[in-house]
């Protein structure tokens, strides 16, 4: 063996910084990341209240979840949230379109639309209460007489769902107005020059183009629908009667009011297997646009 | 059967001044028209107004003979190159030249057929499935020029189509442009772009614009002709100086003699008379004119040697001397200090400091009054 120590090529040292670089994120990820979900998949499997010791009980939880009927409403809750939220990505593209025109005061008009977006979502829940408050809401004095959307248990849903609309549009917009204002104009000027117009250079053309915005923006809104949570706390509570819950919300209240933390380690994996679906065909997008 | 007109066509942003002013213009049949000038003219301006992307503040765009200020671009039978190509990321070679053919409802097979056409006339063929991502800046260009042709309108508009193009490649693409203007029988070409090289070898016709002032005073067409009209005969003296490189020399003077066969010119700070063959009959005796001279006009002529008939000689000074192997451009200076540029053979002797004789023919000498305009020549 040779005693001079050669040294490492620079693509090997280079490599060796980036790894360096890569560790804290990576630690503080795998502790509160990766081990939380590990430690939830294996708590789903106990009886828990918080203070005692555990005990197994196998697949009860689970059975005793897709037996109740709170589970089945918040399901379809969510997915009742996840459809009418994608409404936010297509209005928020037309709102984008709208303010996309150099008109004298559209700063101001932008960033009025844009202000839902910065209000914290306990906030927005206060304020459409209030609006939707039967005895002083505002939506009483639209419509002339108080409607209890809160409090009845068809419309609960759709009012908080509403509620979240008001920020998502905005977020959404955004997205879309960076990525209009990114486009290569000659480009739109080009397939006016070929005939495009209206529906068909939007189709054509700029949409093609705001793929990278649409697609962030309906993921994001997937995730925002999944995980709703702030909206229902301070809105309904869940009620009435859980009309209203989400498997987020059903699964806080398994565990802080009722003190089942097994119970709802259950139901946080059947909520993450489900996001995992997204997740995945979004890691897939993504890595696919990368190679 | 794709002639255009322009009336009276103006253009102004807000309550700025002119950009565009007062643009009168014929293009004919299968003429191939370049706007040339400096930057800030308007010229892509007046491309965009014929092309529909752009209105005029007022006038009219007639195309053959038909009043096209309403029509949308797609109507006008005009297919447009853009300096960035523009060149539909997400589609592919063929999808982007038959785009605007599908947009017309046109049967797939004929789409298909045609693009096939246009491929072939520029070497595309083997490209077609690709992504404009996927191309090299010149395959980019022969793609838009595809889109272009495809349609088989009266009108191409090229705005600065090789401005994003290495040297070799601009001239390559010239060539094929001037070869694809050829092919078409009856299709008008108009042509933007800064660089005279492109300008004089393309144009059957210039359009040399003003910018800034000038338009306000004598508006936006400082000169229209042939690319040697321009060269020969400029109107004024913007036209004169943009034209030509290097630069026109351009001399004070005052005028010191009138006759029958032209005009002769003190030159203020060397005292130097100068001949040219203009007409005499709008000037006077004193009046103060710039004598114009191209430096590819002027000849090194030794010391002492006669003159011809219609030449003036002038000593000079040699400041410095460049050599760019086919010519030599020499600096010249007068005793005053004043400045001239001579160019000359490439392998001239001449050295700094060197004193040498400039001979210039009196018909290369232009001269303008102080009010810019040329005295016709004789």
């Amino acid at each position: 063996m040779s005693r001079n120590k050669v040294h490492a090529p620079l693509a090997q040292r280079r490599k060796r910084t980036a790894l360096l670089f890569l560790l804290p994120a990576m630690v503080i990820f795998a502790v509160y990341v990766i081990y939380p979900i590990l430690s939830s998949f294996c708590l789903s499997f106990y009886n828990w209240d918080g203070v005692t010791d555990k005990s197994w009980v196998g697949f009860a939880n689970y059975n005793e979840l897709f037996h109740n009927p709170v589970f089945f409403t918040a399901l379809k809750n969510n997915v009742l949230w996840l459809v009418l939220l994608m409404l936010a990505p297509p209005i928020g593209l037309a709102f984008a379109l709208y303010l996309n025109q150099s008109v004298w005061g559209m700063r101001l008009v932008k960033s009025l639309f844009f202000s839902p977006f910065v209000l914290s979502g306990v906030v927005i829940g206060l304020i459409f209460s209030w609006f939707y408050d039967p005895a002083f809401g505002l939506l009483k004095l639209i419509v002339g007489h108080g409607i209890p959307v809160l409090g009845d248990e068809h419309y609960a849903t759709f009012g908080i769902i509403f509620a979240a609309l008001w920020p998502q549009v905005p977020f959404c917009m955004i997205l879309y107005l960076t990525g209009l204002t990114g486009m290569n104009p000659e480009i739109i000027e080009a397939g006016r020059m070929e005939g495009a117009k209206g529906w068909t250079l939007l189709w054509h053309v700029v949409l093609p183009q705001l793929k990278s915005a649409t697609f962030m923006s309906i993921t994001l809104t997937v995730i925002g629908a999944l995980r709703s949570f702030d909206l229902i706390a301070v809105m309904s509570g869940g009620g009435p009667y859980d009309s209203s819950t989400v498997l987020a919300y059903f699964m806080y209240d398994q565990s802080i009011k009722y003190f089942r933390f097994g119970y709802s380690a259950a139901i946080a994996v059947v909520l993450f297997l489900i996001m995992s679906v997204f997740i995945t065909y979004q890691l897939r997008r993504l890595l696919r646009s990368e190679s | 059967m794709a002639s255009i007109i322009l009336r009276a066509v103006s253009k102004s942003y807000g309550d700025n001044k002119p950009t565009l002013r007062d643009v009168d213009l014929h293009i004919g049949d299968n003429e191939f028209c370049v706007f040339l000038g400096p930057s800030g003219c308007g010229k892509s301006t007046l491309l965009r107004i014929i092309a529909g992307l752009d209105d005029p503040t007022t006038g009219d765009i007639l195309i053959d003979g038909a009043r096209v200020n309403e029509l949308p671009p797609a109507q006008r039978s005009v297919a447009m190159v853009f300096q960035s190509y523009a060149l539909f990321p997400h589609m592919t070679v063929a999808q982007n030249i038959g785009f605007g053919l599908k947009l017309a409802k046109t049967p797939p097979a004929e789409v298909e057929r045609k693009v096939q056409e246009a491929a072939a006339a520029l070497q595309l063929e083997h490209l077609l499935a690709r992504k404009p991502r996927e191309l090299s800046g010149g395959q980019r260009q022969r793609v838009a020029i595809g889109r272009a042709i495809v349609r088989r309108p009266g009108v191409f508009l090229f705005d600065e189509p090789l401005s994003n193009l290495d040297a070799t490649l601009r001239g390559k693409t010239r060539l094929e442009i001037a070869r694809l203007h050829a092919s078409f029988d009856k299709s008008s070409t108009v042509y933007v772009t800064h660089d005279q090289i492109e300008a004089m070898t393309l144009a059957d016709k210039i359009v040399l614009l003003h910018a800034g002032k000038a338009v306000d005073e004598h508006g936006s067409i400082a000169q229209v002709g042939s690319p040697l009209d321009l060269y020969h005969r400029p109107k004024n003296r913007f036209v004169a100086g943009f034209i030509g490189t290097p630069q026109m020399n351009f001399i004070e003077g005052t005028v010191s003699d009138i006759a029958f066969d032209g005009v002769t010119v003190k030159l203020n700070s060397s005292n130097d008379f100068i001949k040219s063959s203009t007409g005499g009959s709008s000037l006077a005796v004193g009046q103060p004119v710039t004598l114009g001279i191209r430096p590819e006009h002027l000849v090194v002529r030794e010391a002492g040697s006669t003159l011809a008939a219609g030449e003036s000689a002038m000593s000079r000074t040699v400041q410095m001397v460049e050599h760019l192997g086919e010519q030599t451009y020499l600096h010249l200076q007068d005793p005053a200090g004043g400045a001239l540029m001579a160019k000359v053979h490439g392998d001239s002797t001449s050295r700094p400091n060197d004193i040498i004789q400039v001979v210039a023919p009196a018909t290369c000498c232009h001269l303008f009054t102080a009010d810019g305009l040329a005295v016709p020549f004789l």
